[in-house]
């Protein structure tokens, strides 16, 4: 088989445009994926500040009621998994769901150990730190910030408070975010690169078939038609419309016919003529 | 002075009987060494597919990428490698295809395990080796079949050509005469 100009030409091409595909359809996919998911958690961390802003009055003015109105109306929103407020003990002050509140968080669980790895809690973190993604127990792929509340002069210096100035981190806002929609663009985007791939794989490689077969493979076999048909048959015309190389082979085959057949002498020739089909 | 051209015909014959099994013996070691050779990009394909699994199971006796940070410094980010792979792959494939036009005998294959086994490490201290495990993997597959087939087509036609000077030599006695250069 590979001694097939077709196989030699073909298997080199295929092998090289099938693999340079893939490698370019992985790595060009890994950095959609990448601006993707940054993109959704720069949203999220966008939702976070939101949330933090929306209940920064309730929390100067101490109103529990309308601090839990404002997570649970949030907490209704479309692909809003949970929100909780944790006050700086890790205690939920405030959640979307009722049978949290008051419940002891492990500073060591994920979500919380970003911070609290080290003796010295971490009080700053970058957008990417706050987030971290889990399965529930729906089995649902959920991404979560995690958003420290910062002390602020008016928190300090409020009437009803007992933060003192020091304090940096009064608590901290935990809100999930279903990834349903992010995972289906990504799986979107995934399945028309592939379509785009398949296309483009399928027009190259029957591209070069068919150049291959056009400009070589068929003029090579009319070319061996020929040799092969002279061989017992001497009034064989010389192909016509082969490509400049062929053309220049067939006409010097020719030729070398001629010559021999002048050469050779009449009784060889008759009795090549009596044994002939 | 008979027996003299006697043993000198039979001294002369004892020469050419012996060049010709020197030259026998010089074919054969050649046509050896050329199937020796054509399974060179085989056995890099295979050790290509040991650091592959390797990575698959993200090295888990190599220390964590944390850990390799905190004594290396930070790694490249895994856009900058997969730039750098991209152009990798891209003149591995040229120079393995110019190679293969040009009927080069060129033992290859090995460093390029070496190179994607240092791809495969680069992003798994850079936590993306999940993400582009399958790039690596697709160029090396991709780069190392090439090889394979550049070796494998070149010592098959080797072996034909050395047969065809074996069959002519122990027909004549000789070595066929050199084949003029046609490709210009």
């Amino acid at each position: 088989m590979f001694d097939r100009i077709a196989a030699r030409a073909l298997v080199p091409v295929g092998l090289v445009v099938t693999g340079f595909l893939v490698v370019c359809f992985v790595l060009l996919y890994a950095a959609i994926k990448e601006v993707v998911i940054r993109d959704s958690i720069g949203h999220a961390n966008n939702l976070a500040g939101i949330v933090l802003k929306s209940t920064r009055y309730a929390m100067l003015q101490s109103d529990r009621a309308m601090n839990n109105a404002i997570i649970r109306n949030i907490s209704e929103q479309k692909g809003v998994q949970h929100v909780r407020i944790f006050n700086k003990k890790g205690i939920i002050a405030f959640s979307s769901k009722a049978e949290e509140v008051n419940r002891q968080v492990d500073k060591k669980a994920e979500g919380c150990i970003v911070c609290h790895e080290k003796a010295e809690p971490v009080t700053v973190l970058g957008n990417m730190q706050k987030a971290r993604t889990f399965k529930n127990s729906l089995g649902e792929e959920i991404t979560a910030i995690t958003a420290p509340i910062y002390n602020e002069p008016e928190c300090a210096n409020a009437a009803c408070h007992v933060h003192p100035a020091s304090q940096t981190v009064l608590g901290t806002l935990d809100i999930g975010l279903s990834r349903e929609a992010t995972l289906g663009s990504l799986a979107s985007i995934r399945g028309q690169m592939l379509l785009f791939s398949i296309l483009a794989l399928a027009l190259t490689s029957a591209g070069v078939i068919a150049l291959l077969k056009m400009i070589v493979l068929a003029p090579m076999q009319k070319l061996q038609r020929y040799t092969e048909r002279s061989l017992t048959d001497d009034t064989v015309a010389q192909p016509v419309g082969l490509p400049y190389e062929l053309d220049k082979i067939a006409k010097s085959y020719y030729l070398m016919r001629q010559k021999l057949q002048q050469a050779e002498p009449e009784p060889a020739k008759a009795a090549e003529r009596d044994t002939a089909p | 002075m008979e027996q003299a051209a006697k043993n000198k015909n039979l001294a002369v014959d004892e020469a050419a009987a012996d060049a010709r099994a020197s030259l026998r013996q010089g074919l054969l070691a050649e046509i050896k060494s050329a199937r020796r050779f054509a399974n060179r990009g085989l056995w890099a394909l295979s050790l290509f597919l040991m650091v592959s699994t390797l990575a698959s199971r993200d090295f888990w006796f190599l220390p964590s990428p944390e850990k390799i940070v905190v004594r290396l410094g930070a790694p490249p980010t895994a856009t900058i490698i997969s730039l750098v792979l991209v152009l990798y792959t891209f003149s591995a494939i040229i120079l393995s295809l110019s190679r293969m036009m040009a009927g080069i005998r060129h033992r290859s294959s090995f460093c390029h395990v070496g190179y994607l086994g240092v791809f495969y490490l680069f992003y798994y201290a850079a936590r993306g080796l999940a993400d582009n495990y399958w790039a690596v993997f697709g160029a090396g597959f991709t780069i190392l079949c090439m090889e394979s087939y550049r070796i494998w087509t070149f010592c098959n036609d080797l072996i034909t050509k050395k047969s065809e000077q074996l069959a002519f030599l122990e027909r004549t006695g000789r070595l066929p005469p050199e084949e003029p250069d046609l490709s210009e």
